[in-house]
């Protein structure tokens, strides 16, 4: 391991160059005790080998010593203030930054236990002791009542099946058929996933009791701004929206894997007044 | 300068650290939690009905369609009977504990003839009651709660604006009362 150069301990540094000290080491302390006293002396606080360390480049005339003893640092050296500097920069990045951080996450996702059904994604196990740290605290924070595993499950749609942002400018079609379920409702929620205000005559909910069905017992909804025939939700008149669907007293709450689930497709059929 | 950077991956191994401390601690000490809000409702063991928009509590029927009711209890004493009927096409109820896990949920199709008829209680508290049940329970479903502080979400559905009255008495008249046994 390379000794340390002289330069790095305060008491050595003059304004001299360093063979001086070494000069003045070796003329000073010629007995091992001597030797490793003046190395004991010598020996930095982290503190003052790092204030040293980053002043290596520029040894100020104030640093001279008058005595090997005494530290060099004078409370007119700016030197002094590197070292809380440091400090407060790392505790700056882990507070704040942890803070910010975790924030930023807890909003963004609940918890990694998603299942995913083309657009629609759904956290059958948010509610349940089971559930992951994140999902945790995202319910603690957001503090809702979630339905229970018998009661139902609902699904979430931010985005259509190509992977676009669902915005109120475009219209969208679902299509198809859920999984088993007794009933479900669908209504057009903002971006917190509250359901948006009704105006009359622009329904923006739908259940699986009022949906006019095919003979095949699919059915079509269209989500515009304008009025459609057949199933329709109205959009309000800008904005990002979400979707959500709730299936109630359905065994794609409790599903092990074993029943192959489909939700509709979401499409987008056209944007603006196209 | 390399102790700049050292500076910086401390603060960023802190951040970690502190990251991994918040969501891990973030439930215990969350003011706004599900079970925080149903408490701020009012007394326990009382069912109050939810609006569709959000109360002082903060608490809302999430769902236009859905009417919710809820009720918070302490089975530390004497255990909760839960009760309610109603022609409603659908019903369904949840049991949480404080800290928001699920306990139990059921809907009407698990009842016996359609009528919600729940007996909550702690181990020692089922253990006595299943050696001399009651009458009153005859017909009841027994629980075991695992934690004596929970609360009780109870939904039923209004597809349509005319079942909205049938929906209204169903929840008002559910009862989450203290069971009195003997």
């Amino acid at each position: 391991m390379r000794k340390r150069p002289p330069g790095l301990f305060p008491t050595k540094i003059s304004a001299g160059p360093p063979r001086n000290i070494k000069a003045d080491q070796t003329a000073n302390d010629t007995s091992p005790a001597g030797v490793s006293a003046a190395n004991r002396l010598a020996r930095p606080t982290i503190a003052s080998s790092m204030a040293a360390a980053l002043a290596r480049p520029a040894l100020s005339p104030i640093g001279r010593i008058r005595n090997k003893s005494t530290l060099i640092c004078h409370e007119d050296d700016p030197r002094v203030f590197r070292v809380p500097l440091l400090v407060a920069l790392s505790l700056v990045i882990a507070f704040g930054g942890g803070i910010v951080f975790t924030l930023l996450a807890l909003d963004a996702t609940s918890g990694f236990g998603a299942i995913k059904l083309g657009a629609w994604q759904a956290f059958p196990e948010m509610q349940t002791a089971d559930a992951d740290p994140y999902a945790k605290s995202h319910r603690a924070r957001a503090g809702r009542l979630l339905y229970g595993t018998a009661e139902g499950l609902v699904f979430t749609a931010s985005e259509d099946d190509a992977g676009g942002r669902l915005t109120a400018n475009c219209s969208y079609r679902i299509s198809g058929q859920t999984p088993p379920a007794r009933l479900w409702t669908l209504f057009i929620a903002g971006n917190d996933g509250e359901p948006i205000e009704g105006a009359a005559g622009r329904p923006s909910t739908i259940n699986s009791w009022v949906v006019l069905r095919n003979p095949d017992s699919t059915f079509s909804i269209t989500v515009s701004r304008s009025a459609q025939a057949g199933n329709w939700l109205a959009l309000p008149q800008a904005g990002n929206f979400r979707l959500v669907w709730t299936l109630l007293d359905s065994p794609a709450a409790s599903n092990s894997g074993l029943i192959d689930l489909g939700m509709p497709k979401l499409e987008k059929i056209g944007c603006g007044n196209v | 300068m390399f102790k700049l950077v050292f500076a910086i991956l401390t603060g960023l191994f802190g951040a970690a650290l502190l990251h991994i401390v918040i969501i891990l601690s973030l439930p215990h000490f969350s003011d706004r939690d599900a079970y925080t809000r149903v408490s701020d409702e009012g007394d326990e063991n009382h069912f109050y009905m939810l609006d569709d928009k959000d109360d002082d509590a903060g608490l809302s029927n999430t769902d236009p369609y859905m009417r919710t009711a809820v009720c918070a209890f302490d089975i530390e004493d004497k255990p909760v009977h839960l009760t309610a009927k109603g022609k409603v096409p659908f019903w369904s109820l949840a049991v949480y504990d404080a800290a928001s896990n699920e306990v139990f949920s059921m809907s009407d199709r698990t009842s016996v003839g359609g009528a919600l008829d729940l007996l909550l209680a702690s181990p020692v508290q089922l253990t006595g009651i299943r050696k001399a049940l009651p009458p009153a329970l005859a017909q009841s479903i027994l629980v075991e709660v695992p934690r004596t502080q929970g609360y009780a979400v109870l939904r039923t559905m209004a597809p349509q604006a005319s079942f909205d009255a049938a929906a209204r008495e169903f929840l008002s008249e559910a009862g989450c009362d203290e069971f009195d046994n003997g």
